[in-house]
């Protein structure tokens, strides 16, 4: 058994492959489109996923909810005190935040209350905090705001405030004190800061509760036994952590690559059966070919082999050329249209920069799923063409 | 050289049996030069295939250069016409669209030697053929005469010693065929067993032709 | 089910190995019953051109299935990312009762597949086809083994509960263990080390005697015992931990991808010696790839062994 290539054989093959230049040239191109929309998905997916992975980092550690007849309640501060005695837990913040609905625009603003005094519990809070006088906010009912929110307020006419109508149905007018920028383009756009109490009244909140709270723990390792002994402690509280939410994204991303997958299995099986169609039929000149090929000493096997040696390199070229196509696509053009599949369309939600992540994995997976399946629809039809009678074309 | 012992054939044409060859018997020995004489349909062009390796006898037994080929699997017939014979048929049968360099090596690509010694070869046989200066162009651009030679050229690449012609000079006018048979003469010359079926009589008198055997209905005449 | 891209492509390969297999295995058994070399009948003419087919297919399976079982491995090594308490392929394989069988059924099915080409490559080097029915009928019963591979791995696919908590390799591969791994613990494990340079020497007597059926025995206890050696003895020094004993974790980025190399050594080494000595009890000639065999099986032993060495000398102490 030796396996040294046949570089005259292959010569041979690619000659033909030209020499049927429009069958082949069909079957060139939408192989490729095919390898290039899965190649884009794939990668899409993957670099969503580390960007969300990145964000997942600036997560708090725990968050801790409470739950009353199965729905979301405000938390007690009372309980801020209680957790702390907890061994292994390093912080506790309570947050006050919600979302509000501004019916002009149709759209959902995150408020968030932040308190001058306390520790931010995620960096870019801090970063915010440290660059705002929040003391001067609580002073003069300000807030800040991201420029997705600006936006929208600007289009609306508010320009230098806003007037928020309160769960009571009274105006809480809110001067606009600051727009900030943020690197952490999915989590801030639709962001407004303002005092506390400004978010109590808003929201109508009791000012003794919070909506949720923040755990921080000293080692991350302990994080499902600290869960456990809040629970216990508490249990009409649910905590989420940090791998929850990595977990359930994945899953999400997974599936949606899944469901994707599937459908284009499907296609794929379309155009496997055009292949196979394609491939079988041969043309009378073909079949003379083959004869004349065994009769001057090729067997059958050799025929074989140049069909076998055909159907690699048509699709080796498509796979190399549908993952080059997609390479450019998503990270020199930043994938217009198919990123939508992920993101979703949202007024609110910003672009930003695909991160480049290239897996040999993944180039693995793609070229399992087209090589060996285009080869597989050749398969037989090659068969065929190789066990032509010589002699009855000769006749 | 080679030997047939009682050979049938029979083709199912229809729903008919079709016997092609009766009870073929023959022994050509090395470097002889046998023409074979007959009439189209009389069974010619199936011995000469079978002979070749193409198809198997119904019945019988032939051997070739000392090696019996009628059970021989197909992978290895086909090296043996590869290795051992030449074959050049009635219609040249060459690949209208390759060049006649490629057509002359085609025979060789199976047996993967280096690409510079096969075109070495090539080139060798192709200008003792007088067609070496075409050799980049595509044969079916080539006139009769110069398909002709490659055809020839394409038998001889692989230094067979066993030539097998099929009505080499029925597409052929008298000065082309003149050439052709001058092409036989050195081959006799150089010790290459040859078969030649033909019904063109101007095989019947030549002088190193060493045996005329008939053929009429599949059987052979003496 | 989890649906993840790595799985839709190995069950999609799945789905056309099943397809051709198919085909593969009527039209074997149809041959195995009609073959007869001597005729030249239409039948037996057509019947040769299905041959070609059917080891055009196997080829084409086994080609595939080489790189298919490390990527099932990767596969399993990247779900376990995803299934809470695995760490690496051993929780996710065995999170599923049946998932050891499976990757087992997987390394026997590939040894199946290399040794009818081994046999099929003997049969058509030699011009009286010797071994023609002998295949079809190998091949009609190989296809079992593969069918239930492949049902097995599609059950294998859909039993996957991500939400389940799975074991990792540090208690799978202990005493500790719930499963009959742990009887391997109970044993000391100088035990298993000798076991598996004893049959490495058997091997080597084999070589010497040229004798086939002690070849093939050798190289299969040679197999079993350096892959339980592996887990109870050698697997520690390549983690440098003494409770660390995963045979999976060997071909994870960590340690360099070793593992994947150690297996090739092993597989292919026990696989040429085996398909070697067992051709030679068929074709009556004498035993090939012998020499290849020995070279493989020494690599795979010396590389294994100086890992516990490398560390004596580096640490003064064993494990």
């Amino acid at each position: 058994m030796s396996f040294k290539p046949n570089f005259l054989l292959l010569d041979y093959a690619i000659r033909s492959l030209m020499r049927r230049f429009g069958k082949s040239f069909f079957i060139f191109f939408i192989l490729s489109l095919l390898i290039f929309i899965l190649s884009s998905v794939l990668m899409i997916a993957d670099a969503i996923k580390l960007e969300l992975n990145t964000t997942l980092k600036t997560l708090p550690q725990i968050t801790l909810q409470r739950f009353i007849a199965g729905k979301q309640s405000d938390v007690p501060l009372e309980r801020v005190e209680a957790l702390l005695d907890i061994e292994g837990i390093s912080a506790v913040t309570p947050r006050v935040w919600g979302y509000y609905y501004f019916k002009p625009a149709g759209v959902n603003f995150s408020i968030v209350g932040i308190d001058a005094y306390e520790e931010q519990y995620s960096e870019t809070l801090s970063k915010l905090t440290q660059r705002f006088d929040m003391k001067l906010l609580e002073k003069e009912n300000g807030m800040i705001i991201g420029e997705g929110v600006k936006k929208i307020l600007d289009e609306n006419y508010y320009s230098e405030f806003f007037n928020f109508i309160t769960s009571e149905g009274k105006w809480q007018r809110v001067n606009i004190a600051g727009v900030f920028h943020s690197d952490l383009a999915l989590e801030s756009n639709d962001l407004i800061l303002l005092p506390k109490k400004l978010a109590y009244a808003i929201f109508g909140m009791d000012e003794r509760k919070a909506t949720d709270i923040i755990v921080k723990v000293a080692n991350v390792k302990e994080i499902p036994t600290i869960v456990q002994k809040i629970n216990e402690r508490y249990p009409d509280m649910r905590a989420i952590t940090q791998d929850d939410i990595r977990v359930s994204y994945q899953n999400i991303f997974d599936y949606k690559s899944g469901f994707f997958l599937a459908l284009f299995i499907i296609c794929a099986f379309a155009f496997f059966i055009i292949i196979y169609d394609k491939s079988s039929g041969l043309s009378s000149e073909e079949k003379k070919e083959i004869g004349i090929l065994k009769a001057i000493g090729w067997s059958s096997d050799d025929i074989l082999k140049e069909k076998f040696y055909e159907s690699f390199t048509l699709s080796l070229s498509a796979f190399l050329l549908g993952v080059t196509g997609s390479l450019f696509y998503v990270y020199a053009l930043q994938a217009p249209l198919l990123r939508n599949l992920f993101m979703g369309y949202s007024a609110l939600k910003p672009s930003f920069d695909l991160p480049f992540s290239l897996d040999v994995s993944m180039l693995i997976l793609l070229f399992l799923l087209s090589v060996p399946i285009y080869i597989a629809a050749t398969l037989i039809p090659a068969w065929r063409a190789s066990t032509l009678d010589a002699d009855e074309v000769m006749r | 050289m080679i030997v047939l012992h009682e050979v049938c054939k029979q083709f199912m044409q229809g729903d008919e049996e079709a016997h092609a060859l009766k009870k073929v018997s023959l022994e050509i020995k090395k470097g002889e030069c046998v023409v074979l004489k007959g009439a189209s349909g009389s069974g010619k062009s199936t011995l000469l295939s079978l002979i070749a390796g193409l198809m198997q006898p119904s019945s019988g037994k032939i051997s070739v250069d000392g090696k019996e080929i009628s059970k021989l699997p197909e992978y290895f017939s086909a090296q043996l016409r590869r290795q051992k014979i030449g074959f050049i048929f009635q219609k040249f049968h060459l690949i209208p669209h390759l060049s006649a360099l490629e057509n002359v090596i085609a025979p060789l690509i199976p047996e993967n030697l280096p690409v510079s010694a096969l075109e070495e070869k090539a080139q060798a046989v192709m200008e003792q053929c007088g067609i070496a200066h075409k050799a980049k162009m595509r044969v079916n651009r080539l006139s009769g005469g110069e398909q002709q030679r490659v055809a020839i050229a394409r038998a001889l690449v692989n230094n067979p010693s066993i030539i097998l012609s099929d009505e080499p000079t029925a597409n052929l006018d008298e000065t082309l065929s003149m050439a052709l048979i001058a092409e036989f003469e050195t081959l006799k010359q150089q010790g290459v067993t040859q078969l030649i079926a033909t019904h063109d009589p101007l095989f019947f008198e030549l002088p190193f032709v060493d045996r005329i055997i008939e053929i009429k209905n599949g059987e052979i005449i003496l | 089910m989890s649906l993840t891209p790595e799985i839709i492509a190995l069950l999609t390969l799945d789905a056309i190995f099943l397809f051709f297999g198919m085909i593969a295995f009527v039209l074997a058994s149809r041959l195995a019953f009609y073959w007869n070399n001597d005729a030249s009948t239409s039948l037996q003419y057509s019947l040769t051109k299905q041959s070609y087919l059917i080891s055009t297919i196997i080829k084409y399976i086994f080609m595939l299935k080489l790189p298919l079982f490390a990527f099932f491995i990767y596969t399993c090594d990247k779900l376990s990312n995803i299934i809470a308490g695995a760490m690496c392929a051993s929780g996710v394989v065995n999170s599923v009762d049946f998932g050891l069988y499976l990757t087992l059924f997987k390394l026997l099915n590939l040894y199946l597949f290399g040794f009818w080409l081994l046999l099929h490559y003997a049969d058509v080097s030699s011009e009286k086809l010797p071994f023609t029915r002998l295949k079809f009928i190998l091949f009609a019963v190989f296809a079992v083994p593969l069918f239930a591979e492949i049902g097995l791995e599609i059950a294998f696919f859909a039993g996957l509960n991500i939400s389940k908590i799975v074991s990792c390799c540090g208690t799978l591969f202990s005493a500790a263990s719930s499963s009959y791994i742990s009887l391997l613990f109970v044993v000391d494990e100088l035990l298993w080390v000798g076991l598996f340079y004893g049959f490495f020497a058997m091997i080597v007597l084999a070589f010497w005697l040229k004798n086939s059926v002690l070849t093939i025995f050798a190289n299969a206890m040679f197999l079993i015992f350096a892959i339980i050696a592996l887990i109870v003895f050698f697997s520690p020094y390549v983690y440098e931990l003494p409770t660390h004993r995963c045979p999976f974790c060997l071909l994870q980025k960590d340690y360099y991808y070793v593992g994947y190399l150690l297996y090739i050594l092993l597989f292919s080494g026990t696989f040429y010696g085996m398909g070697g000595a067992v051709l030679s009890i068929f074709s009556k000639e004498k035993i090939r790839f012998s020499r290849l065999s020995l070279v493989l099986n020494t690599l795979y032993l010396l590389m294994i062994s100086a890992y516990p060495m490398v560390y004596f000398i580096r640490n003064g102490v064993w494990l």
